[in-house]
């Protein structure tokens, strides 16, 4: 009897021959077929469904069903990561419902650099050529004067976006810039599941690849845009969380994964570009910044050189708002750093309706004085799901309207005061109390409760960051913002939700995308590199997990 | 007496449900005023209380904050009743042994859960954080446990949870123990996948599954 059956993936009409037992997820990567699965194959996303024909369904064995709805299961749909295959079938894979173009902020806080490049070129009319150096070494040589043609590369590698910005290295000017979903995020979204993933030599490699051609996509496009030859990019800035630059660099990230969480690779280093397959100039160069810890990358800092946090007089803190929660305080100069499990609620996920930052993705929530509610999508249509910005706003603004009460629970509407337009909003879904935010879209008790965790996380890193250094909240000078949420987010909702203290309130910057920006500033100075290099020593890494009462502070971090 | 007994008890479930430690304390004083049985007193009044909780959180309405202070009010309660156990009354509790699995240090959801079987009458062995797979085993063994208890948060974890089970195949002791696992990324079908005898997916889900396994 033969073991192999045969998996048809429609639309593409993709065959691929398997042994039985394989679950269809699996059977797709080895088409070559995407499905997504965010989880990376847990079984606790539910974003990896699939549809079987009656046929079909008689050929899987189905395991943990429970994340489909009674109405899904009674349509064919089953978990991919979970379905085996016993038989030859037919899988019809949904679409993938908001597309690829995600609202990606590329933009922010930067500081003026002296242009003082690691790359230089001198014509030599004598023999009509250009020399191209590398630091003070000979690395190349071009016919006719090519001076003027120097350019290179910031990128900053986001868990879920990627952007690549093109810079004159002569003038230090942006000249154009794309960014794209991070590829990776398709077959596991958060970084622990990316560790996951990259845990074998076939991940990591998968991992790795998928990257480095997006990124060649994207320096197609940054040139074409601008009709500059990819020869004459010499070097290329990589920032990132620790674990993107291993991916990036197809280092494993498995220390990562694991307690003491020890990075193998911490950057401050020249790398190949050819050898990474970068489709530069032959002899082009890859920069990464150091790398703070495991979870405080290089991302962090580039954001402190970008926002000039060491520079700053007084008491600043730092705050990249994301999966982890990465921060740095900055004390008339001197840095400590932490960074705090927030999980991946603020990029939409594990969040009923949740979704990322998307076509139909709702960004903005607002409870007017008359109680009225406005709300905005990207791409002002029909709201299909929330996005992380929206999720703050909406569990932000409920809160202060006291439609959620301090310990984070939906008030009875039978028992309040709540305006008649709020009121019939809280509405009841298979026996559970949600909000009522669109036909579509609602907000259900669970998701408050992991806005709740995700909130106390960062929230509990703050606290516990300004107590080691003997701060109190409102000594704090200014609070700067960072992070792919950027200007989205609102001073007031962080506040309302209690992710900020109210002291902090009057003193919010939102500063975007410093990963890029500094990455820029890394890109066009060098001696900046070697000043991070050494500043980067002197920050002191606060362990939060070691608190004696770290989960007390985080207890109470939970409420409202 | 029946009824000042019925109102005692019910009394002591509800300041543990209204998060009144201080109600707790006094009416335990009461209860032993009152010549009332303190062990009886814990079952009826204070760990009712306990799963009254449980169900709220399994219904979303209390959250972690909620339970934990909860279980504060029934702590204090049940510090007044102890001393007036007979000493027979105290044994003969189920065994857990329980703990973060090896390479991971988030310990909050198997602090929570650790208190809910407490209160719910186990006998539990917290482990702490980062503990090897064999340590589990040890503990269990050197206890007589009935149930290991496996938390944790990270994925890249989670195999050391097939290997606690692996171990006990290995050396014969697969019958001994049930195994159960819990945490952010653990689903039953992992659960199922690496032979474990039951997923809780919260700290409520937990009391119910233990209690189902060792009845
Ligand atoms: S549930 Fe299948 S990949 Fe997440």
């Amino acid at each position: 009897m033969s073991t192999s059956v045969n998996v048809v993936f429609q639309p593409l009409n993709r065959t691929v021959q398997v042994e039985k037992g394989v679950t269809i997820l699996q059977a797709a990567r080895l088409a070559g077929v995407l499905i997504e699965s965010p989880c990376n194959a847990v079984g606790t996303c539910g974003k990896c469904k699939v549809k079987l024909d009656q046929t079909s369904r008689s050929s899987i064995r189905p395991y943990g069903l429970h994340h489909l709805s009674p109405e899904e299961e009674e349509q064919g749909y089953v978990l991919s990561c979970e379905a085996e295959v016993l038989g030859d079938i037919l899988v019809d894979v949904p679409s993938r419902s908001h597309g690829t173009e995600l609202k990606i902020l590329s933009h922010g806080q930067s500081v003026e650099v002296t242009p003082e490049t690691y790359f230089q070129k001198r014509y030599e009319p004598k023999d009509d050529r250009t020399f191209v150096f590398a630091g003070d070494e000979l690395v190349g040589l071009e016919q006719s004067n090519t001076e003027d043609q120097k350019y290179g590369l910031a990128v900053d590698i986001g868990t879920t976006t990627i952007v690549v910005s093109l810079v004159d290295l002569g003038s230090g000017q942006e000249i154009a810039s794309a960014s794209a979903l991070n590829p990776q995020s398709l077959h596991a979204q958060d970084v622990l599941s990316r560790i996951t993933f990259a845990s074998t030599k076939r991940g990591l490699m998968m991992m790795y690849s998928e990257l480095i051609n997006e990124l060649n996509r994207l320096i197609e496009r940054v040139t074409e845009k601008s009709i500059v030859n990819r020869e004459h990019i010499y070097e290329v800035i990589f920032s990132g969380n620790t674990c993107m630059i291993h991916l990036a660099t197809g280092k494993d990230p498995a220390p990562l994964g694991k307690y003491p969480y020890i990075p193998e690779f911490t950057g401050a280093v020249h790398l190949s570009a050819s050898e990474h397959h970068l489709g530069v100039s032959p002899f082009g160069l890859i920069y990464v910044p150091p790398v703070i810890s495991a979870y405080v990358g290089a991302d962090i800092t580039s954001g402190i050189l970008a926002s000039q946090l060491h520079q700053q007089k007084g008491i600043t803190l730092f705050v990249d708002i994301g999966t982890n929660g990465e921060m740095a305080l900055a004390v008339e100069g001197k840095l400590s750093a932490t960074s705090t499990a927030a999980g991946p609620a603020f990029e939409g996920m594990n969040i009923t309706c949740g979704m990322r930052a998307g076509a139909g993705a709702l960004e903005f929530f607002q409870i007017e004085d008359d109680k009225t509610i406005t709300t905005k999508t990207i791409g002002d249509q029909e709201p299909v799901g929330i996005c992380g910005s929206g999720l703050l706003d909406i569990v932000g603004e409920l809160v202060a309207n006291g439609v959620i009460d301090k310990n984070g629970r939906f008030v009875k509407p039978e028992s309040t005061l709540l305006p008649a337009s709020l009121k019939e909003r809280l509405q009841l879904r298979d026996g559970k109390r949600v909000f009522q935010i669109s036909r579509q879209v609602y907000l259900t008790q669970k998701d408050v409760r992991q806005v709740q965790l995700a909130k106390g996380a960062i929230r509990t890193g703050i606290d516990l960051l300004l107590r080691s250094k003997g701060i109190t909240s409102d000594a704090v000078d200014r609070v700067l913002i960072a992070g792919s949420f950027g200007y989205h987010l609102r001073a007031k909702s962080l506040i309302h939700l209690g992710l900020l203290p109210d002291s902090f309130d009057g003193k919010i910057e939102f500063i975007g995308n410093t990963s890029k920006t500094g990455a820029q500033a890394f890109l066009m100075n060098q001696s900046l590199r070697k000043e991070m290099e050494k500043g980067v020593t002197e920050i002191e890494v606060i362990e939060l997990a070691n608190y004696g009462d770290f989960e007390q502070v985080f207890v109470r971090s939970l409420g409202f | 007496m029946r009824e000042l007994k019925a109102k005692l008890f019910q009394d002591l479930s509800d300041a543990v449900v209204d998060m009144d430690e201080e109600k707790a304390v006094e009416t335990s004083h009461q209860v032993i005023d009152e010549g009332i049985d303190a062990y009886e007193a814990i079952e009826k009044g204070l760990a009712h209380g306990m799963d009254r909780v449980g169900e709220l959180f399994d219904q979303e309405e209390y959250f972690i904050p909620e339970v934990l202070i909860c279980s504060d009010a029934m702590y204090a309660g049940v510090e007044v009743l102890k001393p007036h156990l007979k000493g027979d009354e105290q044994g003969e509790k189920k065994k857990v042994v329980i703990g973060v699995i090896e390479g991971d240090t988030h310990d909050i959801g198997k602090n929570l859960v650790k208190i809910m079987l407490e209160t719910s009458g186990f006998d539990v062995f917290d482990l702490g954080r980062d503990i090897p797979p064999q340590q589990f085993v040890d503990k269990a063994k050197e206890v007589g446990a009935h149930i290991i208890g496996l938390s944790t948060l990270m994925t890249t974890t989670m195999d050391g949870m097939r290997e606690v089970v692996r171990i006990l195949e290995e050396t014969n002791l697969r019958e001994q123990f049930k195994v159960i696992v819990g945490g952010g990324p653990i689903s039953q079908s992992f659960a199922d996948k690496i032979g474990a005898d039951g997923y809780a997916a919260n700290a409520a889900d937990a009391v119910r599954l233990a209690r189902k396994l060792v009845s």
